[in-house]
């Protein structure tokens, strides 16, 4: 934590020494002397708080979301990860994995609060991802199908928002958000290919409580 | 939002000031004219505060069409705000290249009035005193609808930031590698202590401060500051946490901090020796829960294994762990 800290740090010194159009400062991490991977930021200095207080409620609702699908995830492995879905399961939480990881890292930067409903979203992902991989593969699969829908719409209309605002102030952010958005799109074709049968509760479900996430997580 | 409240703080400042001024030229929507007016009644070097405020010059009904559209650039929100606010023009038309906006000029006052808060407390009395040694009416204290809850939050506010520039120099200090980096319970605790010196030479009136910090209409921005100056002391300790432990530090700090400031106001060993022990007390205490949390997940995790492994073992011996 130390020396990740030292790299935020760092990367906050070079922020506040480089001028504004040249955003792209590598740390160098002092403790072993290697350039470290931490990437260029993502967000702009913000301008206003109430421009901080936008792109705060985006990041920490995209945060709790990729939280939520990577429990989703985890309890869908806990049913299935011994069968033959197991591997394609493993494979697409992979990716959720590395967008979760890439969103503590932009929050720990950005000095974002992160979500109050972090541990009711653990335990609801994991229930809900267990559950509906009681009911089979094609379960499973609705249930992906369903989650990655929603999420895909919700970094939809967050990339709407922000071309609305000003394309070229928040160029970095919205290549990230695209990025995402196109990996979520991918699982969710993976879903309908193999065999999810529009089970409509499960849809219904799943959709339900994304929403209900995305809305109290931008407040809380 | 801003804009509508300092509307409705402009609107109540001259009801009182234009209870002897002229009344009917003056329509509710033109809060520039007042602007231009209690700005009028501010410059004057007065005596007697109370009955002062007359003449309204007939060149700002001038000023009301222009300054209208300028109504909603009312938006600086800190006196470091550097924008002259278009709302005072005088005949011409130009404004000086030092105007300064009306919050810079309040917390100019707000500055000064803290030396007299030992004398007045943390009263209007304290903020007339220094608008005096500003060479301001002592009526610009109409400005200040909270009152002295102004000077109180205004005093708050300056402290945090001057922790945050505190902590900052240091942190970049830590970086360039002139000086070493801190645990993090020495961390806290160094933050907390010079924060709380801060408060050394208002303490005696401070339990003063800190109930009129605590009154309802005050109580939202007191604990905006109080939260900003945790998550300031938790992100140059290092603190990158993105999980239910950034509530659960915060919260604790926050704890450590208003039981030591209360421990402080009644603090009378010299040089405030005794709070200094009792912070370091809670400090431990809280670092030696922290311990006590991971060690109970462990040996949680440890049971749980061996109740595992007891059952797997069950099963193979009674042979229901067979594949059929």
């Amino acid at each position: 934590m130390q020396r990740a800290a030292k790299c935020a740090l760092r990367l906050d010194i070079s922020r506040a020494f480089c001028p504004s159009n040249v955003r792209n400062c590598r740390a160098v991490n002092r403790v072993n002397g290697s350039v470290s991977c931490r990437r260029y930021s993502v967000l702009p200095p913000p301008r206003d708080e109430e421009e901080k207080a936008m792109l705060d409620s985006m990041l920490r609702v995209d945060h709790a979301g990729e939280y939520g699908a990577n429990r989703i995830y985890a309890g869908q492995m806990a049913v299935l990860g011994r069968t033959q879905t197991g591997p394609l399961i493993q494979h697409m939480w992979d990716q959720e994995k590395m967008h979760l990881e890439r969103f503590n890292e932009i929050l720990g930067e950005h000095r974002v609060r992160p979500t109050l409903l972090l541990p009711l979203w653990n335990i609801a992902g994991f229930a809900l991802g267990a559950c509906t991989a009681l009911l089979g593969k094609e379960g499973a699969m609705a249930c992906t199908v369903a989650v990655e829908e929603s999420i895909s719409e919700h970094y939809n209309s967050q990339i709407r928002t922000l071309m609305e605002a000003d394309p070229e102030r928040y160029t970095e952010l919205l290549q990230l958000i695209k990025e995402f958005r196109d990996d979520e799109i991918e699982h969710h074709d993976t879903g309908l290919e193999h065999d999810a049968e529009s089970v409509s509760l499960i849809c219904w479900f799943a959709s339900y409580e994304m929403y209900v996430l995305v809305f109290c997580c931008c407040c809380v | 939002m801003a804009a509508l409240i300092r509307g409705l703080r402009a609107g109540r400042v001259l009801r009182g000031l234009g209870s002897v001024a002229v009344q009917g030229t003056l329509s509710p929507q033109c809060s520039n004219v007042r602007r231009g007016f209690h700005r009028a009644a501010l410059l004057r070097l007065a005596n007697d505060s109370k009955s002062d405020t007359s003449v309204p010059p007939p060149s700002y009904h001038e000023v009301d069409t222009a300054g209208e559209s300028s109504s909603s650039s009312a938006h600086g929100e800190s006196s470091e705000d550097a924008q002259p606010n278009t709302s005072f023009q005088d005949q011409s038309g130009e404004h000086g290249e030092d105007y300064e906006t009306e919050e810079q000029l309040q917390a100019r006052i707000l500055t000064a009035a803290l030396e007299f808060v030992p004398q007045h407390g943390w009263t209007v009395e304290a903020i007339a005193a220094g608008a005096e040694t500003l060479g301001l009416s002592s009526a610009s204290t109409g400005m200040f609808n909270n009152g002295a809850g102004d000077l109180a939050l205004h005093f708050v506010a300056q402290c945090n930031a001057q922790l945050a520039e505190t902590l900052a120099e240091q942190n970049n200090q830590v970086q360039l590698g002139q000086a070493e980096s801190k645990k993090t319970a020495e961390f806290l605790r160094d933050a907390v202590e010079v924060r709380l010196r801060m408060l050394i030479p208002y303490i005696d009136t401070w339990p003063q401060a800190m109930s009129i910090l605590l009154l309802p209409h005050n109580i939202p921005d007191s604990l905006k500051h109080l939260s900003t100056m945790v998550d300031d002391i938790w992100y140059y300790a290092g603190d990158r946490s993105t999980d239910v432990n950034w509530y659960t530090r915060r919260a604790a700090l926050t704890g450590i901090y208003n039981t030591t400031e209360l421990v402080m106001v009644q603090d009378s060993s010299p040089d405030f020796e005794e709070t200094w022990a009792f912070l370091d007390n809670r400090i431990k205490d809280v670092v030696n829960m922290a311990n006590t949390a991971k060690q109970v997940q462990a040996t949680g995790e440890a049971v749980v294994q061996g109740l595992m492994g007891a059952a797997i073992t069950l099963k193979n011996l009674t042979g229901m762990n067979q594949r059929r």
